[in-house]
Formats: C-alpha cells, structure tokens, sequence
C-alpha cells in the first residue's frame, strides 16, 4: 500500500495499517478506518477514514473512552530490517503452535493467518 | 509419565476451601443483570457500584480524566455524573475488569509469576473482542474470559506441589495440562472452576463456558462456550501473556459454530485485541 507524502509531490512511500492503543496515538496520524463511537445503539462521535487527527479530536476520542484506532503509519523500515522482523516473528509463531496438528483444518488455518498477520 | 497416585479432588473438597479464598464480587451479578433487564438504566448500576470504594475511586478517576480532556469545569464529585459522562457500556467494563481484577489478585498466593495475570486478562479481551466479532454478549464473555482458569487458582493455592509438578509435566510436553491435572487430582481445572462459577451462582452460560473451555465440542449449544474456547487459543496463537503459550488444538466444531474461516479479514480482529490487550494490561499489573 502506498501514500503521497506530506509535501504532495510525485514521491510515495509504503504506509501500514495498524491497530494502535489509544495511549501510543498522537496529533496528525491519519486514520486508515473510520471512527464510530455508539453507547446503547446511539452514535455519539464519527471520524472518516483518511482522517489527521488533531489534538480536539484526541481529546473527544480520549472523553469517549476510545481504547485503540486504525491508523496509517508509513513504513520506515529497510527492506533487510522487515525481512529480519518477519523471519523472527515466522520463527515465533511456530514455537507457539509446535505441539498442534496443522493438518487439522481449523488449527492449520489459524496457523496460517497469524503467520500472515505477524509479517506485516 | 510418572506421577504419584492421584489425590481426589472433589467438589466438596472445592466449595469448602473456596470459603479461604476473598468473597467473589456480587457486583458481577448486577451487571449481568443490567444487560437481562430492559428497564435497567445507568441509576441501578450506578447504586451497586456507590457499595464498591475501590471501584467507586476507578470510575470517578475515569471520569475525570474525560473531564480533563474535554476541557470541562471542576472534578466530577457524584458517581451519577461521572457514570453518565463515561457511559453505560464503559463503566459495565469497568465494573467488571476492576471488580475480577481485585478477585484473582487477592486469591493468588504472593510470588506467582505473572504469567496467570496476563493470560486472565488476554483471554478477557479475546472472548470480549470475538464476542462483538460474532454478535455476542461481549459483558458475559469477558466475565467468562478473565475467569477461565479460575480452577487453576484453586489448585494453586491448595495444592501448590502436585499443581506446579502437574504445570512443570505440561511444560516439558509430557502431556497437556488437563491430562496431567487429572493424573494427580483426578479432574482437570476446567471442572473445578465449573464448580466455583456454579457456587458464584454466575449463569449458566457462563459457568459452562468455564468448564468446557479446552473441551468445547460436547457443549456447543451454548453459544459462549465457543467463544472462551476460540478466544483463550487466540490469547495463545498472539502471544499476548502468560507463561510460555502454546496452541495445541482448536475446535472445528467451535470454529464454524461461530462461523470464523480465519480468513484474511480475521486480521482486523487480531488488530483490535493487540491493541486492546496492550491498553487493558495495566487494570491487570499486580500492584
């Protein structure tokens, strides 16, 4: 996935979708899902995707209780470094599941969508 | 495997012992019963959360941290306002969370590793999280969740030695904590913390979940079974806490009950309870 960058010119640059915590969330991260907050059905506060976050926002976000966001980061990381990232969360992830039968469907194909999630 | 003759445990034996542990939290009830009741409003929970101090002190520190944020006037000083400023689902989490929290933290023996908190409070952020995924009662999971291994406090408190040595079997792969809880006791931790949920007089939904939640496949016709199955192997397969996780197995039967593929929108999911699990650890740090 690419973004213009802030200047707007021709350069784009890989961006990644990550769920943050809402503590680790500060001013202009730009939202890569759209915000809905409701409370016994009622919606009390929206946001759009592609959404900068100013700090009124974060402050509502923050009164409304709001625990995590989607958010578009760009991906600084060299092409060695992600490779280095994936290899030891691919090694991780089969220590966890080194005792199940991934022939099985259901374990198999969790398997496979944690090592697909924890590589990028 | 060697293992010395199994010591019965027997449910008498849980339910008088439970006496020795800190009284559940009644509180828990009376949020369940705000969600069955649809006259309940936010002046019937706010009344059993006035009885709880330390809960009381969380929702008014919440309260005014929205306050801050949004720039209003003066500390929030009654509990109806604060309850109303933070919202009835909110504060239903945060009856729950620092209520269980409170529970398990004042069960525990002092020196236990913190694995058993982070595992309690991933596995409530799963089954609450897969809860909304799948169109449950997020409450009655995450109440479900955070006491799954309930039975396992238990077993460590009474019986340290045989519980460590049944952990330490598991641990080198010997066999699955279940299986090993019942070569020494007889019954595995699912059913002794069946037990103590049934003696809480939690709902049956929930006590069931509890007590089948590594052996799912014979209960399914409560729905919140599948969910604590489902959710404590998520807690595992995304390294969220405790104390080496592992997966071993998942329910088909479970799986597809909630209808999950494990496709590639299962990330979204697995998005939300990282960041989820990440903002909730600090309810869970022993203090």
């Amino acid at each position: 996935m690419t973004i213009s960058d802030s200047t707007g010119n021709e350069a784009l640059r890989k961006i990644r979708k990550r769920y943050l915590p809402f503590h680790e969330v500060g001013v202009g991260m730009v939202l890569a899902e759209p915000v809905r907050i409701a409370d016994r059905h009622v919606v009390r506060f929206t946001l759009p995707a592609e959404h900068a976050l100013t700090e009124v926002d974060l402050r509502q976000l923050a009164a409304h209780g709001t625990e995590y966001l989607c958010i578009a980061l760009p991906d600084t990381r060299s092409e060695a470094a992600v490779a280095a990232e994936t290899a030891a969360a691919a090694a991780r992830v089969a220590e966890i599941f080194a005792g199940a039968d991934l022939g099985k469907p259901a374990v198999g194909a969790l398997y496979r969508r944690v090592l697909a999630y924890r590589s990028h | 495997m060697s293992t010395r003759p199994p010591v019965p445990v027997t449910r008498e034996e849980v339910l008088a012992r439970r006496d020795a542990l800190p009284v559940f939290p009644r509180v828990i009830d009376d949020v369940l019963a705000t969600l069955d009741d649809p006259e309940a409003n936010v002046g019937d929970l706010v009344a059993h959360v006035s009885r709880d101090p330390v809960l009381s002190a969380q929702v008014f520190a919440i309260a005014n941290a929205a306050a801050s944020h949004s720039r209003r006037d003066g500390k929030v000083r009654d509990l109806y306002t604060a309850t109303s400023m933070i919202g009835l689902t909110r504060l239903r989490q945060t009856t729950i969370v620092t209520s269980l929290a409170g529970f398990l933290r004042g069960a525990l023996p002092p020196g236990l590793s913190p694995g058993f908190w982070e595992h309690s409070a991933a596995a409530g952020v799963c089954a609450r999280l897969l809860a909304q995924h799948v169109h449950q009662s997020s409450d009655a999971a995450m109440i479900a969740g955070l006491l799954h291994d309930v039975g396992q406090l238990w077993l460590f408190r009474f019986h340290p030695e045989a519980f460590a040595s049944a952990w330490q079997a598991a641990a080198r792969g010997e066999a699955s904590i279940e299986a090993a809880e019942r070569a020494r006791f007889g019954v595995d931790h699912s059913t002794i913390g069946g037990w103590l949920a049934e003696s809480w007089q939690l709902p049956a939904p929930v006590c069931a979940a509890i007590r089948h939640h590594h052996a799912p496949d014979s209960a399914l016709q409560e729905p919140l079974v599948a969910v604590v199955h489902v959710a404590e192997v998520l807690s595992n397969a995304l390294d969220l806490g405790g104390t080496s996780p592992r997966v071993t197995s998942l329910s088909e039967a479970a799986c597809e009950q909630l209808g999950l593929q494990w496709d590639e929108s299962a990330e979204s999911l697995f998005g939300r309870i990282d960041a989820v699990s990440h903002f909730i650890a600090t309810y869970f740090r022993p203090q």
